[in-house]
């Protein structure tokens, strides 16, 4: 179980999938707006919890750093002609990537003690 | 490949939030058709995002269950109710079990429960389902994830994005509607408040009329924004002072946002004793003289249209 939950992972594909369908249930009156906060607040969990257990992908990925920052324990980097290199090899390019980093669960637990 | 695994994954996080969702739902008394409608059209964008190969690992699920009740046994009565119990409640059994529970008797108790929808199923059941796609109630969700594929081309996704960010944000001037991945950067930070609006603040002023922009009280957004008259807008000096450096975040932060991104956690490293490297003692990056270190974890990579997932992740850059 992850110890912490996020929300920033609400902007990926999948959870934006979530949202936009909030919405559409939202606006025909289906459901509250406060239901789908619950929902959302759901996936964070979900989300995280079943990162945590089932996936086990390991990454490496290189590049130029663009732009790098620190701020309330969120780090934020755009890396230029990022390169990752997947398990089996494969490799992924791109001309720039962003990437949000929020800090670990683990990491604010042992930041505590 | 961690691509491949993304459907399995997606697909165990949509189960998860249904199932653990049940409860709030018939706590606010909503019914429990709108779950499956929820369910249903958040699997359809999903897979209309094609953010990853959702085909192959459902069609294993659509047409495995419903031959082997057929096969093992002769049409009966009792059997096309399994089915009514199935596709009305997808989310609250569990993939394995479907094969193996077949008890009649926890049949009968939900076929008390819920004395709808009978009459029109036995006709595919006898068939054998798998051939016949159209089911147009969203309850056969959980086994159907492949078939909305065909009713909704990914053109039909533009349809999708006005909504969210007519409503959810209100900040249609500064946000890039066009693109339809781009919520990143602005999207969680809008409903999440103020935790995970850090990334952009290190830029304070350059991001200060741009959250600020369509409601919150600022008093040089309000001479611009609430003051209808135009030449005001165009005389302030303030604003073109902030418009050199938006611009710039915008070219930046647009271009990133709208193609490729990553969402993860970074972990705890331990301090380096190297000098040049920077301050804290809970180091998570590590830094020498241009060279940077990370240890990234439970990411979510979103590039060049698909979606990779990692564990861990270690990133390398030269600045």
């Amino acid at each position: 179980m992850a110890s912490a939950y996020y929300e920033f992972y609400r902007g990926s594909s999948i959870g934006m999938a979530l949202t936009d369908s909030l919405d559409e249930l939202i606006t025909s009156g289906a459901i509250t707006p406060q239901l789908a906060m619950k929902v959302l607040q759901q996936f964070d969990k979900s989300l995280a919890d079943t990162m945590v257990k089932q996936v086990k992908t390991k990454t490496t990925l290189k590049g130029h750093l663009h732009t790098y920052r620190l701020c309330d324990d969120v780090w934020t980097f755009i890396v230029k002609n990022p390169s990752f290199k997947m398990e089996s090899n494969e490799i992924v390019n791109a001309p720039r990537i962003k990437i949000i980093a929020c800090k670990n669960g683990d990491a604010i637990e042992a930041g505590k003690k | 490949m961690s691509n491949k695994i993304v459907p399995g994954i997606y697909r165990a996080v949509i189960d998860d939030v249904i199932a653990n969702i049940k409860p709030e739902f018939d706590e606010y008394g909503v019914a429990e058709d709108v779950l499956a409608e929820l369910q249903h059209k958040w699997e359809n964008k999903v897979i209309a995002s094609h953010v990853a190969e959702f085909e192959t690992p459902a069609p294993a699920q659509v047409s495995q269950h419903p031959p082997q009740h057929h096969l093992a046994y002769p049409p009966h009565p009792m059997h096309m109710m399994q089915h009514p119990h199935y596709a009305a409640n997808p989310y609250a059994l569990p993939q394995p079990g479907m094969s193996a529970v077949k008890a009649e008797p926890i049949d009968n108790r939900y076929m008390l429960g819920m004395p709808y929808a009978l009459p029109p199923l036995p006709g595919p059941n006898l068939n054998g389902a798998r051939p016949v796609p159209p089911h147009p109630g969203g309850q056969t969700g959980v086994i159907s994830f492949p078939r909305p594929l065909q009713p909704q081309p990914p053109g039909a996704r533009t349809t999708y994005v006005p909504p969210p960010v007519s409503q959810a944000q209100s900040q249609p001037a500064q946000q890039s509607q066009p693109a339809q991945r781009i919520p990143q950067v602005d999207g969680p930070s809008e409903s999440s408040g103020d935790e995970d609006d850090s990334p952009p603040p290190s830029q304070g002023q350059a991001f200060a009329p741009r959250t600020s922009h369509p409601s919150l009280p600022q008093p040089r957004a309000s001479t611009s924004t609430s003051a209808p008259p135009p030449h005001d807008s165009e005389a302030i000096n303030s604003d073109l002072d902030d418009s050199d450096t938006e611009g710039e975040e915008e070219a930046e932060e647009g271009v990133a946002g709208e193609t490729d991104i990553v969402f993860c956690t970074y972990d705890k490293v331990k301090k380096l004793s190297r000098p040049s490297s920077p301050c804290s003692s809970d180091l998570q990056v590590a830094r020498v003289k241009n060279k940077w270190k990370c240890i990234l974890k439970d990411g979510m990579i979103h590039v060049n249209g698909k979606d990779y997932l990692f564990a861990k992740c270690t990133g390398e850059f030269e600045w």
